[in-house]
């Protein structure tokens, strides 16, 4: 061997022994040389990038581990789940599971005190059964140790914490709280209970990987990867020991969740049959999919495919730069809209557009956006110069006749299915009336520019995200009001989320509003709207007043919202009221829902939720997903 | 032997002051990063759940102490150094209260080996093919050779990576697309294991190939085609001195000196291309880290990969000069 070949080798060997050898050093959890039967097997796409911390489970503290790896959906528990969507007939009501706890909440009349009655013969998977210990030292554990996940919520929120029985838990709140319970209501996540009887033992629980996991679902951790890009979980032997029993039994034995996969190779990954469930693709790609594997299947049968979540994309300005303080400038920006080129730009007219501040998914529909369509056709906007009204009930139709060329039979006609799939309706585009609005609120016109009272030119930036659908939309509206007078530069920016909170912006797309999806209660993000939370100029607003809206009367219904019960039916007149308000003063322009293009295959699995059979979020990273897997059915 | 050893301590204090200055720089640049790592933590502990303003506020109050970013950053420069000289570059604040050095360690050899190998790989095959090439000018297969890849080498390697991608994983789905090796292998000293490492290797290395071998095929085409002109050449054949030591003793082996300059030259570069290469294969590696850390607002992660990069390159760059002396007698000389 000469000197040329010893390095060469050298090296090579070098690279073998390392890699493999780190490997072998985190052989904690490998599992063993096995296959596994994909009729007892679904393989989950887990939109998590590469998990950073792998061997880290203790969810109650921020440690780099991942969170819808299984590891929320399967080994947690809490007290309650609310669906997204309508939730599985005659298991959940008005959408919400009692998990853990027996029934509902029992709130003191003044809001003072909670009490919560618990199941009965729930084991952990070590066989320690769960009791009301488990969720007092929950509660006084992160209430006691800032830094852990839901320290803020109990040291600001819980006075005292005790259980009155095995199976009663018993909380004396520091203010009046008539929604304390979300805090263990599960909608994407929830308060998670911890095992006491491991915990206790724990010297520091902020440094504690709480590895190997102990479960209080219907899994346990099988194996995962020590690089942090899959995590198998397999079905408890005493499963009806958890609270799944209440809902069905899970059918698969082993759910594997693989994270850190790029669009295009979750699409080919789908087609080889190496996936099931996708959480989310772009447009293009679900068009591909369902095109290229004809055993796949979004959210609507057809066009456009994808699920629309909870969450609201909306233009929003910054009420503490004196530019967005008059509505009539906001309404003039929302007129100068053409929302059928910003579906067709942002999700190639696949968005399901809503006026409201409400997104148009699970429940809300039926509960908020059919009820309000007499109120919007009829809503009068005073323009300085006239009275008209702005709202098209016509624009879903609009839509789907545009996008028919290219989609043919996929497109829906039937007007109901138009409107659950690409909305109710939106503005008009109505430039002349923007005019009107803009010249009564003092502002003029210099050959296509608007200037504004003091005389500047009326412009602003609008921060933009660095790709995707968010990015689409943006890039078009600035190009849309820059066309009708007032000059909008997009700005792209990776961190508009901090500079949002900061006040550091003029204008964003993002969404300020959140809602359960499957029930009517707003005050998920409608509590944080209150002007009790406003900051002051250059402060940190806290979620999700990013526009720092005030108003006495916006103050008000929240206030009544507060003393009223969460399943009271004034909660959804007021939120009505919410939405009636939001109207007249236009705080933001809200455009779509956040549309999800899930996909699953039915080549090995199948009865996966979908529009005509809504009873889960096809999400894969949303907790609540977990009861999709008592109505799925191995493909014979 | 006394002029080699001060030609290493030479190299060694380059070595030393390329180190302190990169990572300085580095610390002040990661954080000149708008994201705030706390709001993105934050993001990430209270996204899509209930949590009331107040406890929000609570927690940013909690986490900001805890990671000690109320400190200036002066104070916060002079703290890393001074665990920096101990080897600790403290916790990673992505994943707290977790040793950078750990999470680094733990994807630090799957681009060390994809890097390696690719780089030797394609330095060694590159010039050999090249320096044959630029001495027998009619072979017919080393005129296919240089016209392939001549036509490969402009391409970058994300457009190869897809290409790539969709040729193995899509329209022949022969090879693993994502992962370092596969769910149901035992890692190991085994087969099983090692073959589904250099399986799931394969791909991303292709790609890394595919366009990096063609530069030094070309370079040393070139250089060896003036060589061959040379009068020792000339005298060699003339003195009946077999082809096989002409071409790999006096030619190759002269020709190999500017190339191994040009190697410790690109070895950044080529870093920064296996970045894109993990992302695109979903492989284990420092890239795909980085990218996550820069997003995170991770200074210390941020830091302790970009130390170890440039530390890395720094001492690739090292050894290569190292490597002059042994291959150009005229530098041991000197």
């Amino acid at each position: 061997m000469d000197r040329r070949q010893f390095l060469v080798t050298t090296a090579a060997g070098t690279f073998m022994m390392s890699a493999t050898g780190r490997a072998v050093a985190q052989d904690a959890a490998a599992p063993p040389l096995a296959d596994f039967p994909r009729n007892e097997t679904v393989i989950i796409q887990n939109p998590e990038g590469a998990i950073r911390n792998p061997g880290w489970f203790n969810i109650w503290v921020n440690g780099g581990g991942g969170w819808s790896n299984g590891l929320h959906q399967w080994a947690m528990d809490t007290l309650w789940f609310i669906d997204p969507d309508a939730g599985i007939p005659d298991k959940s009501e008005n959408a919400i599971y009692y998990s853990l706890a027996e029934g509902p909440w029992q709130y003191n009349d003044d809001f003072t005190e909670m009490t919560v009655k618990l199941r009965e013969g729930i084991f952990w998977s070590d066989g320690v059964e769960f009791t009301a210990d488990d969720v007092v030292f929950t509660v006084q554990k992160q209430k006691d140790t800032p830094g852990m996940t839901w320290s803020g919520a109990f040291s600001t929120q819980v006075e005292e914490v005790s259980a009155s029985d095995k199976y009663t838990v018993h909380f004396k709140l520091q203010n009046p709280n008539s929604r304390f319970h979300a805090v263990f209501s599960v909608r994407w996540n929830g308060a998670w209970i911890m095992p006491k009887h491991v915990f206790e033992n724990v010297e520091d629980v902020l440094t504690y990987d709480y590895n190997p996991p102990l479960s209080l679902g219907a899994y346990t951790l099988h194996s995962f990867d020590p690089n942090g890009t899959w995590y198998i979980w397999e079905k408890r032997e005493d499963w009806e020991r958890t609270a799944m029993r209440e809902v069905g039994e899970p059918k698969p034995r082993f759910l594997i969740y693989r994270n850190n996969i790029a669009i295009d190779n979750r699409l080919i990954e789908m087609r080889n049959g190496d996936l099931d469930m996708i959480h989310d693709l772009t447009p293009e790609g679900t068009f591909s999919i369902i095109k290229e594997d004809p055993s796949t299947q979004g959210w609507f049968p057809g066009f456009p495919y994808a699920h629309p979540d909870p969450t609201l994309p909306m233009f929003i300005f910054n009420h503490q730069n004196p530019k967005f303080a008059d509505k009539r400038v906001r309404w003039a920006l929302a007129l100068m809209l053409d929302v059928r080129a910003l579906s067709m730009a942002s999700y190639r007219g696949a968005a399901t557009l809503s006026a409201i501040s409400i997104p148009p998914t699970g429940t809300h529909p039926r509960d908020y956006h059919a009820p309000l369509q007499d109120y919007l056709i009829n809503f009068e906007l005073d323009t300085g110069s006239r009275k008209l009204k702005p709202y098209d009930p016509t624009i879903g139709k609009q839509i789907a006749d545009m996008v028919r060329p290219q989609f043919g039979e996929q497109v829906p006609t039937d007007d109901e299915e138009i409107r659950k799939s690409f909305g109710y309706g939106w503005w008009k585009t109505d430039l002349e009336a923007a005019g009107e609005l803009l010249t009564s609120a003092g502002f003029t016109k210099q050959g296509n520019q608007w200037m504004m009272p003091d005389g500047s030119p009326f412009e602003f930036t609008i921060m933009v995200w660095p790709e995707g659908v968010i990015n689409r939309l943006a890039v078009l509206a600035a190009q849309q009001w820059s066309l009708a007078g007032v000059k909008v530069t997009p700005e792209v920016v990776t961190d508009s989320w901090d500079r949002q909170a900061a006040g550091n912006y003029e204008a964003n797309v993002a969404w300020s509003v959140e809602t359960y999806g499957g029930h009517p209660d707003l005050a998920f993000f409608l509590d944080s709207h209150h002007s009790q939370y406003i900051a002051e100029p250059g402060e940190l607003q806290p979620a999700r007043n990013w526009m720092r809206w005030q108003d006495p009367r916006l103050d008000a219904i929240i206030e009544e919202v507060r003393s009223v019960d969460f399943n009271d039916p004034r909660a959804l007149e007021l939120g009505r009221e919410f939405v009636k308000l939001h109207l007249e003063e236009m705080p933001n322009i809200p455009v779509m829902s956040y549309n999800v293009f899930s996909v699953q295959s039915n080549r090995y699995w199948t009865g996966w939720p979908n529009a005509q059979n809504p009873y889960a979020n096809p999400v894969t990273n949303w907790s609540n997903g977990k009861y999709i897997f008592t109505q799925i059915e191995p493909v014979t | 032997m006394r002029g080699y050893l001060l030609f290493v301590a030479k190299r060694a204090l380059q070595l030393l002051a390329v180190v302190i200055v990169g990572i300085t720089a580095m610390f002040f640049i990661s954080h000149l990063s708008p994201v705030n790592p706390v709001e993105a933590v934050l993001g990430r502990m209270t996204a899509r759940s209930n949590s009331s303003p107040e406890a929000i506020a609570a927690m940013r109050a909690a986490l900001t102490d805890m990671y000690g970013l109320d400190r200036p950053l002066f104070e916060q420069f002079v703290s890393f150094w001074q665990r920096l000289v101990v080897g600790d570059f403290g916790p990673s604040l992505l994943a707290w209260p977790t040793p950078t050095m750990e999470i680094v360690g733990r994807a630090l050899p799957w681009t060390a080996g994809l890097l390696t190998v690719t780089t030797i790989f394609n330095w060694i095959v590159g010039n050999l093919f090249g320096g044959l090439a630029g001495y027998y000018q009619n072979s017919r297969i080393l005129k296919v050779f240089g016209v392939v890849t001549m036509g490969l080498q402009p391409i970058p390697a994300y457009i190869a990576a897809f290409i790539i991608l969709i040729v193995f994983g899509f329209v022949w789905p022969v090879l693993p697309i994502s992962g370092g090796f596969a769910m149901n292998v035992r890692p190991g000293w085994s087969f099983e294991f090692v073959g589904s490492i250099l399986l799931h290797a394969t791909l991303p290395a292709l790609s890394l190939v595919l366009v990096g071998i063609g530069s030094w095929f070309l370079g040393m085409r070139a250089l060896v085609s003036n060589i061959v002109t040379e009068d020792y050449v000339t005298y060699a054949e003339l003195a009946g001195v077999r082809k096989p030591r002409i071409v790999f003793s006096y030619v190759l082996r002269n020709a190999a000196v500017p190339q191994l300059t040009a190697l410790a030259m690109v070895l950044g570069l080529i870093f920064s291309g296996t970045v894109i290469v993990e992302n695109v294969f979903n492989y284990p590696g420092l890239g795909s880290l980085l990218v996550d850390a820069v997003n995170a607002g991770d200074y210390s992660l941020v830091l302790a990969v970009g130390s170890v990069s440039i530390f890395a390159v720094a001492v690739a760059i090292f050894v290569v000069d190292l490597l002059h002396p042994i291959l150009d007698p005229r530098v041991r000389t000197e």
